[in-house]
């Protein structure tokens, strides 16, 4: 069983992300036969439009059955935003897990009128090493932007997810259901911005 | 091309739990489809919705739940297939007719899908909806996952004809709003058999007061539910897992046996306890049940909401001969009856019941502890450059510069928000007069807030019981200004009632995911139609002090509720302004022209008290600024600004 949460803040895309990864897994596990794996997403997000927190849990495997991960359970967090990372991590993540973190922060207007503090990002990544969690970091929304719009940085994260999930879900399956699930203007942005990220943290890897 | 409308057959696909229902309901040939958007079950119809051009039903959002489901009856009582999709709390709208349908059942296959909120996730309780299924005496069925959600609502038409029964299709959040892999299958066509009978097998059929009466049908309901009785135990949705040398049973029902499958598995226990999955579980397959009560010493029933399931066994247990004891939501209490279930509290429950010792390990608890006391809260907010943050501005504003203190009633939608927020932990709930802090941000406006509409009416209340304190409002949007409260406005008229009616009107219903509302000149398939004027609604109905502003101008706002609510009498103030996120949406907005001019600044922190999550703190240097990714030029922070710091360059689209 393969469990992961992407975390972030209403209006970053986590969502459109995890659906993105799950219909991979589907379209992985019919390429290779295997009838028995079963996808699950299961989506918490408020009440409001935007600015929220957000999580997706995404399930794969054959003892699958409900859309929660449960506690201690995650296996990977794909973080969009290191605050919603670290609020979701904290519960989520299992020993020895990997932690992908967006280091460009939003913060809540709780933070800035001053009635709350936002962690510092050392402290976010000490917390997850203290989990005994493995982390690895990256400016997500620098790359996006690099690509061609601040908005594809889900799909940098993706791609960061791909470069350490290479027996997952192959790199192939998921570009191709980009291309299906994004709008039609944007698939060249969403490719690039993938790229990006899968060599980003590839070249990291390999350091 | 929408996957929900595809015709590879056999295909497996990811697809939402609402996805599933559209699609279980267009493989059973729908002919007629309605709801008002309701969260966690609008997606139903807005897929429905935007594919209905590749096929022949009728798909609307009605105007409330009660229509919407008056409208799906009708249908099916001249023999067409309908399903009706709501919330919740949207069923209490719909309840009248819900609860008299039955009576004289259906013909054409009709669903009600009522999508449950357990967590209260976008809900304003945690209902469970199935105790409605059977006070309405109808066959409910509860999904466990994507797979079953379309696989029962296909069946459920089926089974509707067949019983002439409407089919209540329970789902939850996690179900609604969660995705799984689900198989396509084919799509029926439409049977087309629409006629009218008045005596159809029954005299006097669709009028519950023709002879002989409606006891007489309420006994004729009872015979098919006796009906359903023996249908329900041969029900593939209900299926038994009985290992022989086992005198432990868990029974779960839809989303919970998910849930429990997992917690099985998890606690090494698959195989070796007595698993039963409820599906189709009103009624209950009680023969099937007595039977395997009989062998067991304990049962552990796990079902998402109420105890409905385990207060049905409890009592047919009693006159089973049975020694066993029934772990659940009360009495020996493994789950708690409130808030929703996960797969470790439905382990922890298990263990608990079973006598397993659960391991817990304290290092890690204490680590997870100090690190959850530097995770700050994020409050929800408005989105940048909401009509609503400049409505509820002035309405602060107009306020203070009146005595008194006021009492403002809120109704449920994006703009509730200003009921609640950062500020909220000022609050000291011990104090006999808790109204005594001063309304210091956009978040804090709100002082009741129920549901629909309701506010109207407990104005109302407030005023004829002779509040004199201060003034007395009550504010709704433009979508639950049809949806709940024009009887409510003739009230005030007809009582004069010396309340102030404040309608957000925003030309569409936002926080379920922008449908169209009577005031976005749009319909349900994105046709255009006439935008249904409220001023001259309120006009007509008699309301004598109406004004109309545009919220993204403070002062003229200001001015115009401080008119209303200083008028004797029930006056209306409809402040009108296109939802920020659609105009975004259809002009791509660049580069937005506000700016802060650095050297007016002096960090006082007023436009950051204003709620717009575009307006950034720089707190190095004290100045604020203007997050350019977020921000749309409305123009309402330099109306607030009292050093004239935040400005407009030249060529913005809005003022």
């Amino acid at each position: 069983m393969f469990n992961m949460i992407i975390a972030g803040v209403g209006g970053q895309g986590s969502i459109l992300a995890s659906h993105i990864f799950a219909d991979a897994a589907i379209r992985t596990s019919v390429t290779n036969g295997d009838n028995d794996i079963k996808v699950r997403v299961g989506e918490t997000f408020g009440a409001a439009m935007r600015g929220g927190s957000v999580a997706s849990h995404i399930k794969i495997g054959s003892d699958v059955y409900s859309p929660l991960v449960p506690e201690d359970k995650a296996d990977v967090i794909l973080g969009l935003e290191p605050l919603e990372k670290l609020r979701v991590g904290v519960s989520y993540i299992a020993p020895g897990g990997i932690v992908i973190m967006n280091i460009r922060k939003c913060k809540s207007v709780d933070v800035k009128t001053g009635q709350a503090e936002y962690p510092s990002i050392s402290d976010i990544i000490d917390s997850f090493k203290k989990l005994n969690a493995n982390v690895i970091t990256l400016d997500a929304t620098e790359i996006a932007i690099k690509a061609g719009t601040a908005k594809a940085m889900n799909v940098v994260m993706l791609g960061a997810l791909a470069a350490c999930q290479k027996n997952l879900v192959p790199r192939k399956i998921l570009e191709g259901v980009i291309k299906d699930r994004v709008p039609p203007k944007t698939i060249e942005v969403n490719l690039k911005a993938f790229e990006l990220g899968f060599n980003k943290v590839s070249e990291d890897l390999r350091r | 091309m929408n996957v929900v409308a595809s015709s590879r057959i056999n295909e497996k696909v990811l697809l939402m739990g609402n996805e599933a229902i559209a699609r279980g309901a267009i493989e059973a040939g729908v002919e007629v489809i309605t709801a008002y958007p309701g969260t966690p079950s609008s997606e139903i119809v807005e897929t429905l919705a935007e594919i209905a051009n590749d096929f022949e039903y009728y798909v609307e959002w009605s105007i409330n739940e009660k229509i919407a489901f008056e409208i799906a009856a009708g249908a099916s009582l001249i023999g067409a297939r309908s399903l009706v999709a709501m919330k919740n709390a949207g069923l209490n709208v719909a309840m009248d007719t819900f609860m008299t349908l039955p009576y004289t059942g259906i013909k054409g296959g009709m669903v009600i899908v009522v999508a449950d909120d357990p967590g209260a996730h976008y809900s304003s309780n945690e209902q469970d909806t199935r105790l409605a299924a059977l006070y309405a005496e109808i066959p409910c069925l509860e999904p466990a996952n994507q797979q079953e959600a379309k696989e029962m609502t296909k069946e459920a038409f089926e089974l509707s004809e067949t019983l002439e029964l409407p089919i209540f299709l329970r789902s939850v959040t996690r179900l609604s709003h969660a995705s799984g892999d689900v198989i396509l299958r084919e799509i029926k066509k439409q049977s087309k058999k629409i006629g009218f009978n008045k005596h159809w097998k029954i005299p006097y059929r669709w009028n519950v007061y023709g002879p002989p009466g409606a006891v007489s049908k309420h006994r004729w309901l009872h015979l098919q539910m006796e009906k359903s009785k023996n249908i329900v135990e041969e029900s593939k949705f209900n299926t038994f897992t009985l290992p022989i040398n086992t005198n432990i049973g868990i029974v779960a029902s839809g989303l919970g046996a998910s849930y429990a499958a997992e917690a099985i598995s998890e606690l090494g226990l698959k195989e070796k306890l007595a698993f039963i999955k409820l599906g189709f579980a009103n009624p209950l397959p009680e023969e099937k049940l007595r039977k395997i009560l009989k062998g067991l010493k304990k049962l552990i029933v796990i079902e998402e909401g109420d105890p409905v399931i385990e207060r049905q066994i409890r009592s047919f247990a009693q006159d089973t001969f049975t020694e066993v004891e029934i772990f659940g939501k009360e009495r020996k209490q493994i789950l708690n009856p409130y808030g929703e279930l996960n797969v470790d509290c439905v382990a922890e429950g298990i263990s608990k019941a079973i006598g397993l010792q659960v391991k817990e390990n304290q290092k890690r608890s204490n680590i997870k502890k100090e690190i959850q006391k530097m995770i700050s809260h994020r409050s929800s907010t408005l989105c940048a450059g909401c009509p609503h943050l400049g409505t509820y501005w002035a309405v602060k504003k107009a306020l203070q510069d009146r005595k008194g203190v006021h009492i403002v009633n809120g109704d449920i939608g994006c703009y509730e928000q200003g009921g609640y927020g950062v500020f909220s932990h000022k609050i000291n709930p011990t104090d006999d007069n808790s109204k005594t802090y001063s309304i210091s941000s956009p978040c804090e406006i709100l002082d009741t807030l129920y549901v629909m509409g309701s506010g109207i009416g407990m104005a109302m209340g407030q005023s004829q019981a002779g509040y004199k304190d201060g003034k007395i409002l009550a504010v709704a949007g433009d979508s639950t200004f049809f949806h709940a409260t024009l009887p409510a406005v003739v009230n005030a008229v007809y009582t004069q009632a010396d309340i102030t009616y404040l309608v957000l009107d925003n030309s569409w219903t936002c926080m379920t995911g922008h449908q169209p509302s009577p005031t976005t000149g749009r319909g349900t398939t994105g046709e255009k139609v006439k935008v249904i004027d409220i001023p001259k609604i309120t006009e007509a109905i008699g309301i004598t002090c109406i004004k109309v502003v545009d919220p993204y101008n403070i002062e003229e706002s200001i001015q115009a509720i401080q008119e209303a609510i200083d008028f004797k009498g029930p006056s209306v103030v409809i402040l009108q302004r296109e939802c920020a996120l659609q105009v975004q949406r259809r002009e791509k907005y660049k580069n937005p022209q506000t700016f802060i001019d650095r050297d007016k600044c002096t960090g006082c922190k007023k436009c950051l008290s204003f709620g717009c999550p575009a307006i950034t703190f720089d707190s190095k240097n004290k100045v604020a600024g203007i997050d350019s990714l977020l921000c749309v030029d409305c123009g309402l922070c330099n109306q607030i600004c009292s050093f004239g710091a935040i400005a407009l360059k030249k060529g913005n689209n809005y003022v």
